[in-house]
């Protein structure tokens, strides 16, 4: 790698072979960030629990519901609400991916041995994306189906070939691996862990709540805009709000806020020091 | 291992010259004011705070004064002044138990911590250094913050729609609980730090046990959920502040249950200060 300047013979590496060493390396950081597997233990515990939890009281108090709540009740969505929890700790994780590298100075190494900087982020970014991916996918079919065994008639419950359903459920891993690489740009930008996680955290959980607070129509309105309360409708079967956004409308939302955080990431990557 | 180390030099050293108690604890004091000074993070977190909590206070009341005459009779009379005052609290909280998780991670983070136990290896002492100079600082910023959100909100809605004074009853002690909750989230999020040792999973902690446990499970009443979800951290301290309780606990309760959370946390801390390394 440090031969590249040195070396006219190994100036001329193709993509491919660069591709696969970035790969390489990115990889060995990933799998030895301290806390991963920590991150990664907790979303399991996370979602079936909260699965179990919530459905579990719902199919128990389904007769005392009123009929307003129990039109509104979303199976799915009850199922999978574990997310808003896990995404704390999957956000975490895409910010300390990143901010790890730069509070220990290994990204100055990092840097040097590829000084195509853009590769090494878009790198970490694909690796993150396709473990995270995998891994919350299967914790999204486990909440699912531990909430709808919890759900028996007559409370409201959905087989997985319902329509829509799969969407939902696939659309569970789909919105913890976007808030993941949401903290991952953040943590791009920002460089330092604190910093990182209060954007991260005030974009996700507090804009929502504070959004809220204003209350009446403009409420309303702008929440469906947020990138918490707008991907969530990938992982609900009953759409409401003031637009009524789909499935893929409200995930659509949340990619467009990692696209913005992603695009400054890449571009500053490149013009500033590590 | 390494505390026994330690304790062998200390008795080596006390053999040599034996500080006093409070000479050692005046000594651990200044240090700890030196670094807490020069804390960037910490200035700005409660920079951050202050406006947030005065300016987003500021702005709820002032759209209620706007939206009042869109409101029915029933909506005007469950309008409380006090509550649309403190109602961006539920964020503000998060401001202070970051301040203090930050106080302390920061040291794990740049390896600080390792000179200061090795300076101070009575690390209980080091802890409650920390500790006697944090809650001063946050007592004081959140009364700052408290009042000036509480006077200017209630001279926003003055003149449009009800308010209150501090003389109404009741209303000191809300002001008073909002600033009891504030001070005791840096505290709690101190002990978090100490506990967690990184400010990625404090930070993470705070969030979670603030803001989101309480999203997650408030929608749970009955059985066993009537006795464990109103004492949550979050929503013992909208017990404190928030005048119409619901099924919160009582101001009295809130206030003693949330102290013997912090105690709780300050002696797990302690423990696991001293028994593991740094």
């Amino acid at each position: 790698m440090s031969a590249q300047a040195g070396t006219a013979p190994y100036a001329g590496a193709s993509l491919e072979t660069r591709f696969r060493a970035t790969a390489r390396s990115e990889w060995i950081k990933f799998r030895s960030v301290r806390s991963g597997p920590a991150v990664l233990l907790a979303t399991a515990v996370i979602l079936p629990v909260t699965a179990w939890l919530l459905c579990g009281y719902y199919g128990h108090n389904w007769a005392t519901m009123s009929p307003a709540s129990k039109a509104s009740f979303d199976p799915v969505f009850i199922s999978l609400r574990g997310i808003e929890g896990a995404q704390l700790f999957v956000g975490a994780f895409g910010v300390i991916t990143v901010t790890g590298e730069y509070t220990s100075g290994l990204i100055r190494g990092t840097f040097i041995a590829t000084p195509q900087r853009a590769q090494v982020i878009a790198m970490k970014a694909t690796i993150f994306a396709a473990v995270v991916w995998a891994w919350c996918t299967i914790l999204s079919f486990a909440a699912f189906f531990i909430g709808q065994s919890l759900l028996s008639s007559p409370a409201k419950h959905v087989a997985i070939g319902d329509p829509g359903v799969l969407t939902a459920v696939f659309g569970g891993g789909l919105y913890l691996t976007l808030v993941g690489l949401l903290g991952l740009f953040i943590g791009v930008l920002l460089r330092r862990t604190p910093a990182a996680l209060a954007a991260l955290f005030g974009i996700l959980l507090v804009s929502p709540v504070a959004i809220g607070l204003l209350g009446g129509k403009l409420s309303a309105q702008l929440a469906e805009f947020l990138p918490d309360s707008g991907g969530e409708e990938i992982f609900k079967l009953l759409h409401s709000g003031a637009y009524t956004l789909g499935p893929w409308q409200g995930f659509a939302i949340l990619a467009a806020y990692v696209a913005v955080a992603a695009a400054p990431a890449f571009l500053l990557v490149r013009r500033r020091d590590a | 291992m390494m505390s026994e180390t330690i304790q062998a030099t200390t008795a080596t050293s006390r053999r040599r010259a034996t500080p006093s108690a409070l000479l050692r604890a005046r000594a651990a004091l200044s240090a700890e004011w030196i670094k807490l000074r020069s804390l960037r993070s910490m200035l700005v977190t409660l920079v951050l705070a202050a406006v947030f909590c005065i300016g987003y206070a500021d702005l709820l009341c002032w759209r209620f004064t706007l939206r009042w005459h869109t409101f029915d009779a029933a909506s005007k009379a469950a309008f409380n002044p006090l509550d649309t005052n403190f109602n961006d609290l539920v964020i503000g909280v998060l401001f202070f138990g970051v301040l203090g998780a930050l106080v302390v991670t920061n040291e794990y983070g740049n390896g600080l911590i390792r000179t200061t136990l090795a300076a101070t290896p009575q690390r209980g002492l080091f802890l409650a250094a920390k500790a006697a100079l944090l809650v001063p600082l946050a007592l004081v910023s959140s009364a700052v913050i408290i009042f000036a959100a509480f006077l200017t909100g209630q001279g926003i809605l003055a003149g449009h729609v009800p308010h209150v004074t501090l003389a109404d009853p009741g209303v000191l002690g809300r002001v008073l609980g909002a600033i009891f909750y504030l001070t005791a989230a840096s505290l709690i999020g101190l002990f978090i730090g100490v506990i967690a040792r990184s400010a990625a999973a404090a930070m993470t902690c705070v969030f979670g046990a603030f803001l989101v446990l309480e999203t997650l499970l408030d929608s749970l009443h009955g059985g066993v959920w009537q006795h464990t979800v109103p004492y949550l951290p979050s929503n013992l301290g909208n017990a404190l502040w928030l005048s119409h309780s619901g099924s919160l606990a009582s101001p009295t309760v809130a206030a003693l249950v949330l102290a013997a959370y912090v105690i709780v946390l300050g002696v797990v801390a302690t423990f696991s200060l001293r028994s593991r390394d740094a």
